[in-house]
């Protein structure tokens, strides 16, 4: 046997070392720190940077909004549900599959910004906003298909607690009360939870701006100073909403959830429906949040500075651990119905695989699941925009699909098989040849890109004290030859 | 612009340090903690500048607006179906599993508005009257607003200046 | 061995608690010939859809006649015919889940009561009833002369975006109490008759009071012929289906 004693190749010491710590600046925002002067100039450039095509994507988006949204749905509202895809006894539809669908988008804004606050996970400072952002606009949008899915909705104030001369109150019996209440409470809390962090970031960009915007920013900041007290108050605060959001942001889908759950129906009224749906929001939001980073990364002036790819490294694991909970929970609750051996549930555990909406139960599966898993192990390829983006719109379309399944394919199979049946098709022989529902989605999509473009050029896109504050806690420090980065705990 | 009672110096500082080192400066010359106030474009805490924390009430607010909450929820819940009764489906006119859902969502709803009108009122926002601020604060310098006495003026104006501070005027309100 | 005792967390109702009015639905008399479909939509002022919303199953018909294939061709049996209509639940899954209290259990008639004026048409007692007997205006459907000529005053007629179900025809039972209370009497069985039970040509569908044992329906509805819809649930149903044997046996 023959030993062969051979030095190992070996890198020269110190320009390994100098690299490893040049990478670590480079791949990290919170190690690759900038004067704050020169963050504000980005932010603001970026704010107030805009160019024909903005314009023209937006006018397109509104023209989308106006036509599709609003107008089919004052159609709508004039002649009646014939309008849409609902009948007996599919009695809710896409609409109720788009209100979850927004609200399970808007759930990703509080999970990025309040539980990664919470952890004090750093990676989500450039785009805690971006993210919440999208909290307030999705649940706009949800707000939007829940109204157009009502009847009458011009009595949609008979579900306000308030005392009318009508003397009767809401009742709290029902889930779809609860639902209004968790809704109401987390739009609000949810869209004071994007304005007091913005506070700050105002300050900074009325003292840095002139015109209309001064004017504006100067009533929107309050009189921020940033003085001791400002913060301790606004720090407090923050920490209160941190802890506070998450379980409001579990409450929401739950009951949501329950909509369906505390229902008499073979398919719907199942326990675990509270954490799957939960999961499920993430695994649509999450996924949403990393389009929105992506875009405005690819869109947005000096963006590329902020947004990296240990962004979309991070989010990409996030999504794939979803995605494994996601099917864990799906799981469970196929499992358990399966095994109960109700005929009900067998017939609609059949009709969901093996029904005309099958290839959508397939898709779903194949989506949320077989894509992510066998995309997102790889850290080059989550950390690669495109692909990234198009596993997020892949999660996205299964997530609808999964509500798809779960609302109206779930309806047409009941404990009356003599009432079995289907919705009205899509497309019809007279005007507006089409359902409504389509066009109405269609415009909600538009109307949140709209208002969020508009967002985007209003305010400050990224939280730069906190990208700030996040710079001045961390440092590389050195265990022996190995850099290592240290973060602080500053407050 | 009236006469002030007060006489407030705005030292401004590049750097954490020298103003840490300026706050102590300042007690050495004899200026009171309450007199001194830390203005800066992101959050230094009060451990930094070696100066008291805070006092906030926001917390407080919360709690009492997780009062107010639970306060309303009761209502809507125990109060309204004795307004007026109405029995669905054999369940009985106050259900205890729907209440739960019902106080806990008020609660958290008013808990949270509160601590936001609480930062409001502990912050004295909204305020747009003249403030003594300047704009570079906002692009990461710590400010220092002192009040001190005539007489000691000139001291603290050249301690702050051995301290490395970027400018020294004296404040005046500007509305920003 | 002592049964443990359970409390009764849920429900208010006490168990074999009858509500005051039922019906017994006789399925080896019934013909099918759907003439209580016809008496209700003219009783209730139901509206017609049309053609093409018919076609898609959006009749609005507050009753229906079941009949269902059973088995593989050529062995084809076919299920007696079986008129379903609201069973007016005791413990109704459609109320709780109004969000504006627009159905709800009356307490006088012990019925389960759609509250048209208060409905938003949010259409999820429709959802969470397991007989589907609900339905729902889709549109101000058109009444082409001279149907508008025909509507019963005592009913209101439904607007758009409105949910409503059978009533048991409360405007005849209101109208028989009314009289007996003016003659100073109780009301007399077989006094109320809803539309359907008055067009029934084979007396198949019988309705009175449940809380007066000598009753025909209450007499019919103790058959051991009877059997309720979905009794599993537990909705307690005020509904009878009374199936197979012979006819001489029933009071």
């Amino acid at each position: 046997m023959t030993v062969s004693a051979k030095a190992l190749a070996q890198v020269h010491p110190e320009a390994h070392e100098h690299d490893h710590e040049a990478e670590l600046r480079k791949e990290h925002l919170m190690l690759d720190p900038k004067p704050r002067g020169e963050m504000n100039a980005l932010v603001m450039e970026a704010m107030l940077t805009t160019s024909w095509k903005f314009w023209a994507v937006a006018g397109l988006m509104a023209l989308v909004t106006v036509v599709g949204l609003f107008g089919m749905w004052g159609y709508s509202i004039s002649e009646g549900m014939y309008t849409a895809s609902v009948n007996r006894p599919m009695y809710w539809s896409y609409f109720l599959v788009h209100t979850v669908f927004w609200i399970g988008i808007s759930h990703a804004g509080t999970f990025v910004s309040a539980l990664l606050r919470v952890f004090r996970a750093e990676f989500r400072r450039p785009f805690t906003r971006a993210a919440e952002l999208m909290t307030t606009f999705a649940l706009a949008q949800a707000g939007i298909h829940i109204f157009a899915h009502m009847g009458r909705v011009w009595l949609a104030y008979w579900m306000f607690p308030i005392p009318t001369q009508r003397l009767i109150w809401p009742n709290l019996h029902s889930p779809l009360m609860w639902d209004f209440l968790a809704i109401n409470t987390y739009l609000l809390s949810s869209t004071m939870y994007l304005f007091l962090p913005l506070i700050p970031d105002l300050a900074m960009a009325r003292d840095r701006s002139t015109g209309w915007r001064k004017s504006v920013y100067r009533v929107l900041a309050l009189g921020f100073r940033g003085t001791e007290s400002e913060w301790t108050h606004l720090r407090i605060a923050l920490n209160i909403f941190a802890f506070a959001i998450l379980p409001v942001m579990f409450s929401v889908h739950t009951i949501v959830s329950w909509d369906f759950a505390a229902a008499m129906r073979p398919g719907w009224s199942s326990t675990i429906f509270g954490p799957y749906f939960v999961v499920g929001a993430l695994q649509s939001g999450v996924s949403a949040v990393a389009m929105v980073v992506i875009t405005v990364r690819a869109t947005m002036k000096n963006m590329t500075y902020f947004v990296r790819p240990e962004h979309f490294d991070a989010l990409g694991k996030l999504m794939l651990i979803i995605s494994m909970a996601w099917a864990y929970f799906f799981f469970n609750d196929y499992m358990v119905q399966w095994y109960g051996g109700d005929s009900f549930t067998d017939s609609l555990l059949h009709f969901h695989e093996a029904g005309p909406g099958g290839w959508v139960w397939f898709l779903m599966l194949i989506t949320n699941i077989l894509v992510p898993w066998l995309v997102l192990w790889n850290k080059q390829w989550r950390r690669n925009p495109w692909i990234l983006f198009t596993v997020g719109l892949l999660a996205n379309v299964g997530m609808w699909a999964e509500r798809f399944i779960i609302v109206p394919v779930s309806l047409q199979i009941n404990r009356v098989p003599f009432m079995w049946g289907h919705g009205v098709k899509i497309f019809r022989e007279t005007f507006p040849y089409v359902s409504v529902e389509i066009p109405i989605f269609i415009g909600s999509v538009a109307f949140f890109v709209l208002l969020y473009m508009l967002a985007s050029k209003f305010i400050p896109l990224v939280p730069v004290w906190e990208v700030q504050e996040g710079q001045m806690a961390h440092s590389i420090r050195r265990y022996g030859k190995e850099p290592v980065i240290t973060v602080a705990e500053l407050e | 612009m009236t006469t002030q009672e007060k006489n407030l110096l705005l030292a401004v500082f590049e750097d954490i340090d020298p103003a840490a080192h300026a706050v102590d400066s300042l007690r050495a010359l004899g200026v009171a903690d309450a007199q001194v106030t830390v203005i800066s474009g992101t959050p230094i805490t009060e451990a930094m500048m070696g100066r008291k924390p805070q006092w906030s009430n926001v917390a407080r607010f919360a709690l009492g607006g997780a009062a107010a909450g639970m306060g309303l929820g009761i209502f809507l819940a125990f109060g309204t179906p004795s307004l007026y009764p109405v029995y669905v489906g054999g369940q009985p006119l106050i259900p205890v599993p729907p209440t739960i859902v019902v106080l806990f969502e008020t609660t958290m709803l008013v808990m949270l508005i509160s601590t936001f009108l609480g930062v409001f009122l502990d912050s004295r926002f909204p305020n747009f009257t003249p403030m003594e601020y300047v704009p570079e604060i906002s692009d990461g310098r710590i400010a220092l607003l002192i009040e001190c006495a005539p007489e000691l003026e000139k001291k603290v104006e050249a301690a702050m200046q051995t301290q490395g501070a970027e400018s020294i005027r004296r404040a005046q309100a500007e509305v920003v | 061995m002592a049964i443990p005792k359970i409390p009764e967390f849920k429900a208010e109702w006490k168990e074999g608690e009858e509500g005051r009015w039922g019906m017994a639905v006789d399925m080896d008399l019934c013909t099918g010939c759907q003439a209580c479909v016809v008496a209700c939509s003219m009783e209730n002022n139901v509206p017609f859809v049309g053609e093409a919303e018919a076609g898609y199953g959006r009749s609005l018909g507050w009753i229906r006649v079941e009949r269902l294939w059973e088995g593989q061709y050529p062995e084809v049996k076919m299920t007696p015919y079986q008129p379903v209509m609201c069973q007016q639940c005791g413990s109704a899954p459609c109320e709780p889940v109004c969000p504006v209290f627009a159905t709800v259990h009356s307490q006088a008639e012990q019925l389960n009561v759609q509250v048209y004026n208060r409905c938003v048409g949010t259409r999820y007692c429709a959802n969470n009833c397991p007989y589907v007997v609900r339905v729902f205006n889709w549109a101000d459907f058109d009444r082409p002369d001279p149907l508008p000529n025909q509507f019963n005053p005592d009913v209101t007629v439904r607007r758009r975006g409105v949910m409503e179900k059978c009533t048991f025809c409360i405007q005849r039972i209101h109208r028989a109490e009314d009289q007996a209370k003016a003659e100073g009497r109780e009301v007399l069985d077989g006094e109320a008759q809803p539309a359907c039970a008055q067009a029934c040509p084979a007396d198949a569908i019988v309705f009175g009071r449940l809380d007066d044992p000598e009753s025909r329906v209450s007499k019919l509805s103790r058959s051991n012929r009877g059997s309720h819809l979905l009794e599993e649930l537990g909705t307690q149903p005020r509904v009878t289906y009374l199936k197979g044997g012979s006819n001489d046996r029933l009071g």
